[in-house]
């Protein structure tokens, strides 16, 4: 009785240990398969065109301004692409520690949308506001920097609307609206206060 | 109209809310009292606020509290707990009510007596407390044409007129007479009686002929003169000692002094009622709950510095007799778009945001991003621009703040901001952040700090009521 059991538990056992080895061998095999498929994937086209003169409005923490300032950026000819590229380029600086207006790491603008002659609509990525400083000032300030950069670069535009991971959000960070469509004479008026 | 009317009787404070007074020699403010099994509770917290950091936790049924460096624990349903250190007697059960801990009113002076170290004496029958031998008395000065009351302290009490007869009622002064009623051989004054109850002292000043009281400039004393012939006889009006000086048709107010009875308007009837409704100013904790706002700190959250600093300017404005509603009195959720419905729903004439930052130094006062629309409102209004015809009326307030703050020595900016939900409120609004007064963070939730700061801010009110009233 006692080896008829110990054979049948080590028969099952080996079983136990050939069907492990056996499914380890088809997984490898099927990794193998797949990393030697050709990658049919569509890749971005890559930002054609000169260098242009773009002016960033850019947020200071301390002491609480927005400055305007030059800088030399390749951009393509679609003008929603330019907006996304010029923004990007915008919160870049915000990235880069230190920085005057830290953003948080991953804080990114993934697309701008030109709705109609006059309406644009930034899709921001979702660490922007996820990892957002709270605070009345520190939120309007990113705001108004947004706005700003994008109606003075893209002329025409006159209302601006930001997303967050393609969705609407009540507030960037607990206090500024980004429910409303932000209007570039109330922007500029802020944007006096704060020079 | 019936609806339009139970909407204004809602929005007006309670004359039969109770409350509690406590003076200290730094600040002076007001508790709300609440009934339990028959018996007046106060929250702890919120008595000792004033005085410094302090913060609280339940853990279960167990409430501890920390103030400064000292701690306090009760148990809910028991009324046996500790208090610096030392075992502590409750004359009834401590409550605990949505993590707000309250104990029986008649308990707090010995609470506050230990956790404060110092000296309380309580007026159990006026429901006022004074600490550290805090009080202010007057003497009683005969004049050729008059009487003048001297105060060891500056006065701001709400006067009140009826024919022959003032009434001086006192929240935010710790006058206390020696007596209850003073008889005068006096041509005009007859005699003076002093009376204590719900927070509040009352002076009544019994006179011979109609009498008209004026402040002296340093608020130290108060003239008793007959009110001048011409002056109507009405039934009482309540006027704010602090309100923009009115006079009576005719007359001009003495050099030197601030004129604080005025003549007395026509008794309100229900049409005026509707066209002009009660002034009262919401005060909007940011944040609470689930959304605890910014970390201004390791250890501190945006929405108990929000809520502790909406108690305060309450108190400042109350004192100033000025009906306060608050979205929250706890630490509860409330959704953004909920405050500003109940702004609107109470048809308030003020509305403040209250917010704070550990970044930047001072107050940062803020009206709504939106291009002002002329014309008086009619009917429905749009709830995105609702603050479209009211935002004139609001930077002209957020003006009077900044410059009340910078009397008080609070350096302080003004600015437009998208501060959610001012473009949803259909009345004079601003957002207001407090940040730090200096390097460390922590002073933003300071008591001193924050007290001078609600003064300022129920000044402003105070001084700017009339122009929120007439473009309302």
């Amino acid at each position: 009785m006692t080896r008829a059991l110990t054979i049948g538990t080590g028969l099952l056992l080996a079983a136990v240990l050939g069907m492990g080895a056996y499914l380890y061998s088809l997984r490898r095999n099927e990794q193998a398969r797949v990393q030697n498929l050709p990658d049919t994937r569509p890749i971005s086209a890559p930002i054609m065109g000169p260098a242009s003169r773009v002016t960033l409005y850019l947020a200071y923490d301390d002491p609480g301004v927005v400055r305007a300032q030059e800088a030399s950026i390749a951009l393509p000819a679609d003008p929603g692409e330019r907006g996304r590229e010029i923004l990007r380029a915008l919160v870049g600086e915000y990235v880069k520690r230190p920085s005057a207006h830290e953003l948080p790491a991953g804080a990114d603008v993934k697309d701008v949308f030109l709705v109609d002659a006059n309406t644009a609509v930034v899709d921001t990525t979702a660490a922007l506001a996820e990892g957002h400083r709270s605070g009345v000032f520190v939120e309007t300030l990113t705001v108004v920097s947004l706005v700003k950069t994008l109606t003075a670069n893209l002329p025409g535009i006159t209302r601006v609307k930001i997303l967050v991971d393609g969705k609407e959000r009540e507030t960037l960070a607990g206090h500024a609206d980004l429910e409303c469509f932000y209007d570039v004479v109330t922007v500029e008026q802020l944007l006096e206060q704060l020079r | 109209m019936a609806a339009l009317l139970l909407v204004l009787l809602a929005s007006a404070p309670s004359a039969e809310e109770k409350q509690l007074s406590i003076y200290g020699p730094r600040v002076s403010y007001s508790l709300p009292v609440s009934e339990h099994e028959g018996q007046d509770y106060v929250a702890l917290l919120e008595a000792l606020e004033p005085f410094g950091n302090v913060s609280a936790r339940a853990e279960g049924a167990k409430w501890k509290l920390r103030f400064n460096k000292l701690e306090a624990e009760f148990r809910q349903d028991t009324s046996v707990g500790k208090v610096a250190g030392r075992k502590f007697g409750l004359p009834g059960r401590f409550v605990l009510e949505n993590g707000r801990g309250l104990v029986p009113l008649r308990a707090l002076p010995a609470i506050l007596g230990l956790m404060l170290a110092t000296r309380t004496e309580y007026h159990e029958a006026g429901r006022r407390l004074f600490l550290g031998g805090v009080a202010t008395h007057f003497t009683t000065d005969p004049r050729e044409n008059g009487l003048r009351l001297n105060f060891s302290a500056p006065v701001n009490p709400l006067i009140s007129t009826e024919p022959g007869k003032l009434k001086m009622s006192f929240t935010r002064d710790a006058v206390v007479a020696n007596a209850n009623i003073l008889r005068l051989e006096n041509p005009l004054v007859s005699s003076i009686t002093f009376s204590e109850s719900n927070g509040e002292a009352e002076l009544v000043v019994l006179g011979r002929v109609p009498l008209l009281a004026q402040f002296a400039a340093d608020r130290r004393a108060i003239e008793i003169v007959p009110a001048p012939s011409e002056a109507p006889s009405a039934p009482p009006a309540a006027v704010a000692g602090t309100a923009p000086p009115a006079t009576a048709p005719g007359t001009a107010p003495a050099a030197g002094t601030v004129p604080a009875a005025v003549a007395v308007p026509p008794p309100p009837t229900l049409q005026s009622l509707t066209a002009k409704p009660a002034f009262v100013v919401m005060l909007d904790a940011g944040h609470g709950g689930d959304d605890r706002g910014a970390l201004l700190s390791e250890t501190l959250e945006e929405k108990g510095v929000t809520l502790a600093f909406a108690r305060r300017l309450r108190s400042e404005l109350q004192g100033r007799g000025i009906g306060v509603v608050m979205s929250r009195d706890a630490d509860v959720t409330v959704a953004v778009e909920q405050r500003a419905a109940m702004a609107d729903a109470a048809r308030v004439s003020v509305y403040l945001s209250l917010h704070a930052a550990s970044q930047g130094r001072g107050v940062r006062v803020y009206t709504a991003m939106i291009n002002s629309v002329s014309g008086k409102p009619g009917g429905f209004v749009p709830w995105d621009t609702a603050q479209a015809r009211y935002v004139l009326s609001s930077r002209a307030l957020a003006d009077l703040v900044k410059a009340e703050l910078l009397k008080h020595e609070i350096p302080s900016s003004q600015l437009s901001a998208p501060v959610k939900p001012l473009n949803n409120v259909a009345s004079a609004a601003l957002a207001v952040e407090v940040a730090p007064s200096g390097a460390d963070v922590s002073s933003v939730s300071a008591g001193v700090y924050q007290q001078r700061i609600a003064a300022a801010i129920a000044e402003a009110v105070v001084v700017g009521r009339a122009r929120v009233e007439a473009e309302r």
